[in-house]
């Protein structure tokens, strides 16, 4: 039973990951007044192009770079559109994440030859981090030690961007630009380049979400497998309001319910409602917010 | 002239988003004039092909009406994936078991499909009225849980043990939706839907509120319309559509069961098609032909080149990007040139 726990807790900071870097991601871009809902399709690219660096070079490095180079393209596809053309951010938005889908399938066609998955021992999955002193704490320094540095990054970033969008001149800027653009003009600050910087750290950030899984939570490419990671994220943002502590702790809860429905498949819970766990848990996250909202407007 | 002017920014934008996809294939070492001709012959060269293309664009255009529909009064429906895979299962459940003479069962199952989107989108308007609940998350994440609940009753408690794949049974034979020499009967249920539903919202005064709904929120709520109500009306109807789709894709379709894979991309490519219709049902019909010819091509084009059939996806998604790009950045920029030459005329005018 209590391996059982451990091994829950464990699977949850792996699958609280992904969602929380591109929640994170899109946190920019929150506060620039910016409704990106890219997320999605910029994480799947990201995950196919760190399959693509890694299966051709052999080097999950390279795999890591590929795939931040597609989502710096994705990231200034977006803020081309968004920014130069007027065209509606979400469906500028809803245009990129069909493009990644479209493209990742086809080139999963084209280049690899295979439909649905890739699955491949050329593929080089990202290195495991053991961290010095938990390592030796036993079965919960388990917990914590050997996971994929993207893991301790995510939330190393996390504690960190709190302390730069609240207490920095970055991140005063960027939220006055989200705030009142043209008020932040008068400051001195140029809105469109805040826009851009939002936008940029966004598609980089979801980009890693996508390296994360397909090198890190498993090692592999298969057709749309952000599966709505994407979409919970963005959730996640407009339920917290943006502030990364929220993200932090609102991704660990999502990371819970899924590693919750891995292990209960155990148990013969059909695989499908295992799946279904963590789109359910939104909803249910959503209806608690709401009732909340409800009462405190009356 | 308006309408002229659009016709042409629209034609000039697909013709690039072709020419684009078509430098993407010549990079790929094939040639894009033998795939583009594979494509046209597949999808409209022969009465074959054409009956086909139109069979496949049945589907979209229901799809398509559905997000137009919502997108025009304001409701951010994305759920048509869920609705349509709802349909889909309650339809292929219900011909499995339901005893009914043909004549009066096919319309019958077709009603319950779409009042099986309905409920779905349904539910999403109940978590809106309710619970304030923004309706693009809730149908998003709806689309996920139907897509998992579906494939779960054709897995375990409707399999056919016959299939190879997770699959319910046939339906009854009677059910099997008529053709006229390879057209089934289906594609002209969409097109019928799809008029009503133009009239609906043009001529009626609840579409005309829906209307108002969507380009400003505030005025129809102060002209006197029930917001709320309206909201929950649309997203029943536009769910009722999409669950008419998974209906008519049982019943008319080819394979007459429920499987794995069987909602393909039609949500979405129904969302893709009334963004770039902008919203107007006529238009949304074309495009949904337009997209049934790309998708039917798309298989004979497999066969002829060495080109997978999944480019249809990526040739979409170019198309939706360049159309809308061109479309609002023409728009922006013609009224700013207008207005620095207004500006010019005032300022010189004054020296």
């Amino acid at each position: 039973m209590i391996e059982l726990l451990l091994h829950m807790f464990r699977a949850t900071l792996s699958s609280a990951t992904p969602i929380m870097l591109a929640a994170l991601g899109g946190m920019f871009t929150y506060y620039a007044n910016i409704f990106n809902i890219a997320m999605e399709g910029i994480m799947l690219t990201g995950a196919f192009f760190a399959v693509y660096g890694s299966y051709f070079f052999g080097n999950w490095f390279l795999g890591l770079i590929f795939a931040l180079i597609s989502g710096l393209f994705m990231a200034a596809l977006f803020a081309l559109f968004a920014i130069y053309f007027r065209c509606d951010q979400f469906i500028t938005g809803i245009g990129i994440n069909m493009l990644a889908l479209g493209w990742t399938t086809y080139a999963l066609r084209s280049t690899f030859k295979v439909k649905g998955a890739l699955i491949s021992p050329k593929i080089v999955p990202l290195p495991k981090w053991n961290i010095p002193i938990l390592d030796r704490l036993g079965q919960v320094g388990n917990i914590f030690s050997g996971h994929p540095f993207l893991v301790y990054m995510a939330f190393a970033s996390a504690l960190l961007l709190e302390i730069i969008i609240f207490n920095n001149k970055f991140g005063l800027h960027l939220r006055a630009t989200g705030e009142d653009q043209e008020a932040a003009k008068s400051a001195g600050i140029k809105p469109i380049k805040m826009k851009w910087i939002a936008t940029i750290l966004c598609g980089l950030l979801s980009a890693l979400a996508g390296v994360y899984l397909s090198l890190g939570y498993v090692t592999l490419f298969s057709e749309n497998m952000s599966n709505g990671r994407g979409w919970i994220s963005l959730a996640i943002i407009i339920l917290v309001k943006g502030r990364p502590i929220g993200i932090l702790s609102l991704s660990m809860i999502f990371g819970l319910f899924e590693s919750v429905g891995l292990i209960l498949q155990h148990y013969k819970l059909a695989p499908q409602f295992a799946s279904m766990i963590p789109y359910l848990a939104t909803l249910f996250v959503l209806y608690f917010y709401g009732k909340e909202k409800k009462k405190l407007q009356w | 002239m308006k309408i002229f002017r659009r016709v042409i920014i629209s034609l000039l934008s697909i013709a690039s988003a072709f020419l684009i996809c078509a430098i993407l294939i010549k990079i790929q070492r094939n040639s894009p004039i033998e795939v583009y001709k594979a494509l046209y012959a597949y999808g409209l060269g022969s009465w074959f092909s054409l009956s086909s293309t139109l069979n496949t664009a049945t589907p979209l255009i229901f799809t398509g009406v559905s997000a137009a529909v919502a997108f025009a009064s304001g409701v951010i429906n994305l759920g048509q994936h869920g609705q349509l895979l709802m349909g889909a299962i309650l339809t292929a459940i219900l011909g499995v078991y339901l005893n009914l003479p043909g004549l009066i069962g096919i319309p019958v199952l077709v009603v319950f499909g779409g009042f099986a989107g309905a409920l779905w989108a349904g539910v999403a308007a109940v978590l809106k009225k309710f619970y304030r609940m923004d309706e693009f998350i809730s149908t998003l994440m709806l689309n996920f849980i139907a897509e998992y609940f579906t494939i779960y009753l054709a897995t375990y408690p409707f399999l056919d043990k016959k299939a190879y794949v997770p699959a319910t049974r046939l339906i009854k034979r009677i059910y099997f939706m008529p053709d006229v020499s390879g057209l089934s009967l289906a594609f002209f249920v969409a097109i019928f839907s799809a008029l009503i539903s133009y009239w609906y919202i043009k001529k009626t005064r609840s579409g005309y509120e829906l209307r108002m709904m969507g380009h400003n929120i505030n005025f129809a709520r102060i002209g006197g319309c029930s917001v709320e109500l309206n909201t929950t009306l649309v997203l029943l109807l536009t769910g009722f559509l999409s669950g008419l789709a998974g209906g008519l894709l049982i019943l008319g379709g080819t394979q007459h069961r429920f499987m794995k894979g069987i909602g393909a991309n039609f949500g979405w490519d129904g969302v893709m098609i009334a963004i770039i219709a902008n919203n107007s049902i006529i238009e949304t019909l074309f495009y949904g032909l337009f997209f049934g010819a790309l998708k039917n091509g798309a298989i004979g084009m497999e066969f002829e080149t060495a080109v997978p059939s999944e480019f249809i996806l990526l040739l979409q998604a170019v198309i939706v990007l360049v159309v809308v790009g061109a479309r609002s950045a023409i728009e922006y920029y013609t009224q700013w040139i207008r207005s620095l030459a207004k500006l010019k005329k005032v300022v010189s005018g004054n020296d």
